[in-house]
């Protein structure tokens, strides 16, 4: 009775509206093209509408809710058809592009809304769990985390396998052939961790805009390269099929969000790793072979991946500040209790729902615009919109760190090396931080 | 295995070391990614160098604007033939790349109820196999070809090689007892490479390194090891756990090589390409490493347990996940078992599924 009280209490009912607008402003955060969502909620909240001045904190949670939700399921459709904003995008981008290529672009997201809700479904059902074995494993992982993110970069240097396709009689050519890949994916991710290194000592922004930093970082790494691919490769697309139903069984759906639930609850525990880094172990230790499999996974994955990290904050007692939102909301929130964490899964389950409901219209929309618009133009229009947007909030500095970031971000796109390799930006910083060797490396560089 | 089976497997090794997780919280050290890394280096030796290095007696390179399967099916018969005369002959069998994202598939096969080499070529396929409508060839006497040899041959599995991206198969042809020929599937992998020897020679290279370089840490009376042994028993049983692991498949491993001249052939007890039984691995890994940690924590007097009831843990984190698996598991393979056909001595049906995989990829095998 008192938990039905609880739900029907109508003073609650303005968080659901809360939740309900941060959906529809999700939609409009995602059509931003090529942005990260924690940059381009940090603007919306704190710099443009001052929200944390004017709302009172559980109303603000709510509209982070809805917006993190909704982003996280309704992102995959602009990102679909028009470019990865960063790299727990770029992941399942590529696959995705092949399901555009054929036309089958529409159930290719609806395959991810369906996976996405899936882990929204076992993040609520697991919560309760949560509150038992969080604090048990935070208690045991907290003194190992730089050499579990050690684990991470080392596994993904070395489960990058040669693509050389050289015929050669030469053995010597057929190793240098296969190798090129691999050297282009090591240079790209030590470069990549060079510029972390870089950014975070000697940042060329702004100290106004200095919780942007890392923006000009991504777009340069992941937006740009991919817009350009755009601009100088693709032609229209062909015409896209709006099927009247989608081919899947209670099979599929398990595996696939049980397997991207893994990806991104990893992504969402372990700081740094996104749902692209997360993704990619959960599928090679799920051995997923099925390309329906693999991108419905990846909806579970980035979804349990964005709102899980925010899930964990609420957690109550343990602390746990994960993702960049968790660090937005950090000052309008003095205590958690049980209620705010209850609150959290309800609203969140309701955001799902919602965001899910307007999936197949949205993506009409994107459809629609893209089959009137060249894609070419729609890339154009995006890189136009971009590089302006990088400058006003962070000026020529950021401009000067967008365009080296660029240079290596077209490495793996040249090369056909993964973008992953990209993640180095913030891994090994992060990881050599942790380790507490940062001084020594930044003195080595002469940083410091 | 997968990699990342064989990769999170040789953490775990590590981390049954108390010495090493010590290392980690208070040191900073990043000794359990040892476990790792050599966990599946045999694999990275094979794909990054063996598979290049290998040389084939016969190289097929198919001339897409010639197409004739009995080119194919010949060149391939040839090596066998090789191998009568002489004991061993391989080939190697190469893609045919089309355009960007455009290939030539073609298939070969070992029907071994008629000493047959049978090859079919294919469609048009793009980089994702799939293939594209109208593209097949129209003449039959050049898109299939059956060719005879004299000695009878086996293999483990009667199961097409599909020849379409990346990177072709390679097939060694081997004389065995009885004059009959045995087909190994690419026979540069699981060799040198996964064997107790190399894993041994580098163990014991590091240990000559470590000796003399690596300090005796603090509280050395705590441990029952010297910290310069702990590196190459980390190296040592991370690339035996791979060994071990993937001898639970078909392929089997060269475990005593050069003594031992071919691969052994594996347990036949799971496929390295299935879900569960990968799953499983990591799964016990996993649990395995949290226990380890915990256990192993620095001051254990001091600071409280992230397990407070090991039984607990166990029975919910290891004991239910295994018996859901092992559910599905074997559900799994008793429906497979059902649409196989009953009767025995039927002809090889190469179509059929099997428990293996034909894969050049790496990181399946």
């Amino acid at each position: 009775m008192a938990i039905l009280e609880a739900l029907l209490n109508p003073a609650y009912l303005d968080l659901f509206y809360f939740t309900a607008l941060g959906v529809l402003f999700s939609c409009l955060i995602s059509f931003l093209p090529a942005l990260h969502i924690y940059n381009v909620i940090g603007i919306f909240l704190l710099v443009i509408l001052k929200f944390e001045a004017t709302m009172a904190p559980m109303q603000l949670i709510a509209l982070c809710i809805g917006m993190i939700v909704g982003y996280s399921i309704l992102n995959t459709v602009p990102a679909t058809y028009f470019g990865p904003g960063d790299e727990s995008m770029s992941y399942y981008i590529l696959p995705s592009a092949a399901w555009v290529a054929k036309g089958r672009g529409f159930e290719s997201i609806l395959l991810t809304g369906v996976g996405a809700v899936g882990g929204i479904i076992m993040l609520a059902v697991l919560a309760p769990a949560f509150l038992w074995f969080m604090p048990g494993l935070k208690t045991i992982t907290s003194p190992h985390m730089f050499w579990i993110l050690g684990a991470v970069i080392s596994y993904m240097v070395l489960s990058e396998w040669p693509k050389g396709i050289s015929q050669s009689e030469s053995c010597w050519e057929n190793f240098l052939e296969g190798w090129k890949f691999l050297g282009v994916g090591i240079a790209t991710f030590l470069l990549s961790g060079l510029l972390g290194f870089i950014v975070m000592a000697k940042t060329l922004v702004p100290i106004e805009f200095a919780f942007q930093s890392i923006t000009p970082v991504f777009v340069g790494l992941f937006a740009i390269p991919w817009l350009i691919t755009n601009i100088i490769n693709i032609g229209q697309i062909p015409k896209q099929h709006d099927p009247e139903s989608i081919e899947l069984d209670w099979g599929l759906v398990c595996r696939g969000t049980f397997g991207g639930f893994l990806g991104g609850f990893f992504a969402a525990y372990v700081p740094i790793v996104t749902a692209g880094v997360g993704g990619l172990m959960a599928g090679h230790a799920t051995a997923q072979r099925d390309g329906r499999l693999f991108v419905m996974s990846y909806g579970t994955c980035k979804t349990v991946y964005y709102v899980g990290s925010f899930l964990l904050f609420f957690i109550p007692g343990l602390s746990l500040t994960r993702g960049g939102l968790a660090w937005i909301v950090t000052p309008v929130v003095s205590v958690l209790t049980l209620k705010e964490y209850a609150l959290f899964v309800a609203l969140m389950l309701f955001a799902a729902g919602m965001a899910y409901m307007m999936l197949a219209p949205f993506t009409r929309m994107c459809i629609w615009i893209v089959e009137k618009i060249a894609y070419f133009w729609v890339s154009v229009i995006a890189l136009i919109i971009v590089i302006p947007a990088v400058f006003v909030f962070t000026s020529w500095g950021g401009l000067a760190i967008m365009t080296v970031s660029t240079g290596i971000g077209l490495l793996p796109v040249m090369f056909q090396a993964r973008r992953m390799n990209l993640m180095g930006v913030l891994l090994l910083p992060v990881c050599i931080n942790m380790a507490g060797y940062g001084n020594d490396v930044m003195r080595f560089l002469g940083l410091i | 295995m997968k990699g990342f089976t064989h990769f999170i497997s040789g953490i775990a090794v590590a981390s049954f070391f108390p010495q090493a997780v010590h290392m980690a919280s208070q040191e900073q050290s990043f000794i359990l990614c040892l476990g790792g890394i050599f966990g599946i280096m045999p694999d990275t030796l094979d794909f990054k160098f063996a598979k290049y290095f290998h040389k084939s007696d016969f190289e097929i390179r198919p001339d897409p604007n010639n197409l004739d399967a009995r080119v194919i099916a010949e060149t391939v018969a040839n090596a066998i033939r090789k191998a009568e005369k002489e004991g061993r002959g391989t080939v190697q069998l190469h893609t045919m790349q089309l355009g960007s994202n455009l290939w030539r598939s073609y298939t070969l096969a070992f029907d071994s109820a008629t000493s047959e080499v049978v090859v079919d070529i294919g469609p048009e396929v793009d980089t994702g196999q799939v293939p594209f409508e109208g593209t097949e060839l129209k003449d039959p006497e050049k898109a299939h070809a059956r060719v005879k040899v004299e000695s009878q041959f086996f293999q483990q599995f009667d199961k097409k090689s599909q020849i379409a991206i990346m990177t072709g198969p390679c097939f060694e042809f081997v004389k065995r007892d009885e004059g009959k020929i045995e087909i190994v599937f690419l026979p540069w992998h699981r060799t040198w490479s996964h064997s107790f020897t190399l894993g041994m020679l580098i163990a014991l290279l590091v240990g000559i390194f470590t000796f003399f370089t690596v300090p005796e840490g603090p509280n050395p009376e705590l441990y029952s090891i010297p910290r310069w042994l702990l590196y190459p028993l980390i190296i040592l049983f991370g690339s035996m756990v791979h060994i071990i692991e993937d001898s639970t498949g078909f392929m089997g491993n060269n475990l005593f090589y050069p003594f031992t001249k071919d691969r052994t052939n594996g347990l036949g007890l799971m496929s390295a390409a299935e879900a569960i039984p990968n799953f499983l691995f990591v799964w016990t890994s996993i649990i395995c490493i949290l226990y380890n940690l915990d256990r192993f924590r620095w001051a254990p007097g001091d600071t409280p347990p992230g397990i407070e009831n090991p039984a607990t843990y166990f029975f919910w984190f290891y004991a239910i996940p295994v018996a859901v698996m092992a559910y599905f598991f074997f559900k799994g393979k008793k429906a497979k078992e059902a649409k196989e056909p009953k009767e025995k001595g039927r002809p090889a049906d190469f179509d059929a599924a099997t428990s293996v995989e034909r894969e050049t990829d790496a990181s399946v095998i």
